[in-house]
């Protein structure tokens, strides 16, 4: 593939670089509490940028046979880019394979055995729930070539399980929930089995709550949400547009003391990492917040030349699509609380895990106004049992200038590592 | 490229002829397109690219075996490895399919200027003179402005002797402007879509325009405080309204293996006023959410989801047919041939009542007017749509204009609150889509009247 490249980019091209990617998995699919199908999948994919009088064009193709065409269309749509300044790289360096061996052992008919038998686990607390689940195994590979002198390729491996649970309660009453994992290996999941059997226990009495502004709690992956409409602001691209509310406060204090935030692309046990971006920058750890302090942000190359800052390592790339700035892992720094002391302050308050219509808002300006598909009363410092047919709705930027409280406990949900956040004044309404 | 695909379309046929199973079926594409895409000065993109992809779904035993490839000069290799797959399994509860009848045929999008006939050179000049609209003012701080062209050729075969192509073409824009005032930054989009050629984005500078025009009096809107409204719904958002309060609940693989949702979604349960009509049509060659065949081989039809107020049908794949013992309706749908089918809808409606948008008006004496979309989402009994903004009704007349109107409802009490249904029915698509299931976007259309509704949450302060 490297010869038919090099032979087919232009000779007066400034410079190209291209990605292969391959991918294998086997998914093992379970709907309404049983196995339904058994998959393999097997696919692969060559996307190309060619840079002519500093203008750079783009092709891609999951034909194997069509690399060669490719790069000569990247090259012919050059001349309609605009002038680019960036340099690509030349000494990138791969430190690991985001891969784990053991990620072979994987055995369908063993992990359907095991997966049934975690669905009865449910059903045997409740008998007419509906149990959808995934398990999947998969490993692949990514390449980086450029005329820079960079051709490296690694290795990945994922293994992955999400389960999701239907209980309908009464007439139309339903409580949906469900819980994931990821690991580079296969690994014991069967500890979600009662995180979900106490969720849904809890869903199933109902409680009520007068509108008005209340504490809410945000379970991990619920704050990974949140903060996930703060680290769009942070985003080299947002900033450059000038669309970001942070643009233009990078050293100022804008948020509470106890936010702080990190860009980590090394998050202890996440599958989600990477010895170089899609550009072949190594990534490094990043402060993004620092207690309330905006400290820095993500870029791909093109958007560093812009903003005047070296790059970040922040670029992700598909074969089919050229590079953007996107977050590695995201993590913060933790409270001093437990869970449960935080849940012991509240007097009236909400923990909301799952919500129905987040991100449909203005999220450039940090707004939201939710539906909460699983939430749960705080009284006098009890989780108590569900808030139905009810939103919130706020302004995340505004909340989090405000009294927030972390948990010590973090939890890793797919590439973020994140405690439980709890947020003052959130407009209640129902 | 095509010689091979002709060639692996041979051999598929070869090997589903004499398939040992109780079902099987081969998916294979071969598609090409052009995306441009622009932000305010700056090209963001050009790109031109093309893909081939294939799949083999085969049910043995009750088990299905399902396998996706892009190397399609090995189909042999992967139909083997579907078998594999399926006899991995012994199910206690075995899947079954509803038979369809072999058909043979070929379709064509009909395009009077195909897009693979247009320059590049045009195709740029057109979307960068709608950029310059969208740009139209110094309170604009970016745009985005998207062109997309894909041109796909599509084969279905089955082990019922189904042979079916569909030689689509499908072309899009998608506009934005961002306005900033302060430290505000509004943003407003519109996407318009289709099958067919370069002619449906072409002449758009009205939409352009709009897009403009909104961004920049969003600027001056107020945010809606949170409560309780009558609310009027445009015919965009009713169309979104349907598709996400009730549409979703149609699609018979949430109800097929659940006992207490085939209680619910009985038959002849009363869901809502007697005005209240819901089809979903997939055999609408005008419309985005058009398939000739699902993604089974199956017919796409007419389905009467609600009729007087009273569920009468709903969306089915061939297994939740069979297992319902109900008519397939042709709804099984994928992204594409890597993804295995699921009950999708195509175009769904809210059919026309007989109360005028004046009439409609004129009935409010206190609420709001609810205008175009952002989106929308549902679990099945509750559900989020987000208008992109509204105005105050005062008896029966538009004032103030408000954002940040996203509305809540659930199955049970909202679609028993409408309480009239306009004359002035319009269907809706764009570049983006539904998703499910984690398949998005699928192109789909939605529509309705104008139609008021009362007692919508609105969230807010």
């Amino acid at each position: 593939m490297k010869n038919i490249l090099f032979s087919a980019v232009p000779k007066d091209a400034a410079w190209f670089d291209a990605v292969y990617i391959t991918g294998r998995s086997t998914p093992i699919s379970f709907k309404n509490n049983r196995i339904y199908s058994v998959n393999e999948s097997e696919n692969s994919g060559f996307g190309v940028r060619v840079n002519m009088d500093g203008k750079t064009g783009f092709s891609s193709t999951n034909d194997p046979s069509g690399v060669a065409d490719t790069v000569r269309r990247a090259a012919a749509t050059a001349p309609y880019g605009e002038v680019e300044k960036f340099k690509i790289p030349g000494g990138t360096v791969k430190g690991f394979d985001p891969h784990d061996s053991s990620i072979d052992l994987f055995d369908p008919k063993e992990e359907i055995a095991a997966a049934e038998l975690f669905i009865r686990k449910i059903e045997s607390a409740f008998p007419s729930i509906n149990v959808d689940m995934s398990v999947s195994a998969s490993a692949g590979s990514f390449r980086l070539i450029n005329s820079q002198g960079v051709d490296l390729e690694y290795i990945d491996s994922l293994y992955s399980v999400s389960v999701s649970c239907s209980y309908v309660v009464k007439d139309g009453d339903k409580i949906d929930t469900w819980e994931s994992v990821s690991a580079l290996k296969p690994i014991d999941y069967n500890y979600l089995s009662d995180i979900l059997i106490n969720r849904i226990a809890r869903g199933i009495n109902r409680e009520k709550l007068a509108s008005g502004t209340y504490p809410v709690i945000l379970p991990p992956s619920a704050a990974a949400r949140f903060l996930g409409i703060i680290a769009s602001g942070l985003n080299g691209q947002a900033l450059w547009k000038g669309i970001s509310p942070l643009a233009g406060k990078m050293g100022e204090k804008v948020f509470s003391d106890s936010l702080s935030l990190i860009d980590d692309p090394r998050i202890e046990g996440s599958p989600y990492t990477a010895p170089f971006d899609g550009e072949g920058i190594n990534p490094s750890r990043r402060a993004l917040i620092n207690k309330g302090v905006v400290e820095g942000f993500i870029a791909d190359l093109k958007y560093a030349e812009r903003l005047g800052i070296d790059p970040t390592g922040n670029a992700a790339r598909g074969y089919s699509s050229l590079p953007s700035p996107s977050f590695n892992g995201i993590t913060m720094d933790p409270g001093s609380m437990s869970f449960n002391e935080i849940v012991k302050g509240i007097e009236l308050g909400i923990v909301a895990e799952q919500f129905i219509g987040l991100g449909q808002s203005n999220t450039l300006n940090g707004d939201f106004s939710a539906n909460l598909d699983l939430a749960f009363l705080v009284e006098n410092g009890e989780i108590k049992g569900r808030l139905k047919d009810c939103m919130i709705s706020g302004n995340v930027y505004d909340l989090m200038k405000g009294n927030i409280i972390l948990s010590r406990e973090m939890e890793r949900k797919g590439s973020s590592l994140l405690p439980y956040i709890c947020l003052d004044g959130v407009s209640f309404t129902a | 490229m095509n010689d091979k695909f002709f060639q692996t379309l041979e051999e598929g046929r070869k090997l589903i002829s004499s398939a040992p199973c109780e079902y099987a079926d081969i998916r294979l594409s071969l598609s090409e397109g052009t995306g441009i895409s622009l932000s305010k000065d700056n090209i963001e993109s050009v790109s031109s690219s093309d893909s081939v992809g294939g799949s083999v779904r085969i049910l043995k035993n009750g088990a299905w075996g399902f396998s996706t490839f892009n190397d399609i000069g090995n189909l042999e290799k992967y139909f083997k490895a579907a078998l594999r797959s399926a006899m991995m399994v012994n199910p206690a509860e075995k899947s079954l399919a509803a038979a369809g009848q072999g058909r043979r045929a070929s379709f064509k999008t009909a395009s009077i200027r195909p897009a693979e006939s247009v320059t590049l050179d045009e195709k740029f000049e057109l979307i960068n003179s709608y950029n310059k609209i969208l740009m139209g003012s110094e309170k604009i701080q970016t745009t985005r402005a998207i062109y997309r062209d894909v041109k796909t050729y599509y084969v279905y075969l089955n082990s019922e002797g189904s042979d079916l192509s569909f030689d689509k073409s499908y072309c899009g824009i998608s506009l934005a402007s961002v306005a900033k005032s302060g430290s505000l930054v509004q943003p407003f989009h519109e996407s318009l879509s289709g099958y067919g050629g370069f002619e449906l984005v072409e002449g758009k500078e009205n939409a352009a325009e709009n897009v403009l025009k909104t961004s920049l009096d969003l600027l001056d809107a107020e945010s809606l405080p949170g409560g309780k409204y009558d609310v009027i719904l445009d015919p965009k958002l009713c169309g979104v309204f349907i598709h996400e309060a009730f549409g979703h609940l149609s699609e018979a693989d949430f109800v097929h293996e659940n006992p207490r949702m085939r209680d619910i979604m009985k038959i002849g349960r009363d869901f809502g006023p007697e005005i209240l009509n819901v089809y979903d049509e997939g055999d609408r060659p005008e419309l985005s959410g058009y398939i000739p065949f699902d993604d089974e081989g199956m017919e796409p039809s007419s389905t009467a989801l609600i009729k007087n107020g009273i569920l009468s049908g709903r969306l089915h794949s061939r297994e939740t047919a069979y297992k319902m013992n109900e008519e397939p309706t042709g709804n099984a749908r994928a992204i594409g041939v890597m993804r295995q089918p699921i009950v999708r809808m195509t175009n769904t409606y809210i059919e026309n009542g007989k109360s005028s948008k004046d009439e409609i008006f004129d009935a409010v004496d206190d609420g709001i007017y609810a205008v175009d979309v952002i989106g929308g989402q549902t679990n099945l009994e509750m559900f989020t749509f987000t208008a992109g903004y509204g105005y105050m009704v005062k008896n029966g007349k538009t004032g103030r204009m408000f954002k940040d109107i996203i509305l809540s409802g659930n199955v049970f009490n909202t679609l028993k609150n409408i309480k009239m249904i306009g004359n002035d029915k319009k269907m809706f698509g764009g570049l983006g889509g539904c998703g499910k299931g984690g398949q998005s976007p699928l192109p789909v259309s939605f529509g309705g009247p104008h139609m008021l509704v009362s007692d919508v949450l609105i969230g807010g302060k």
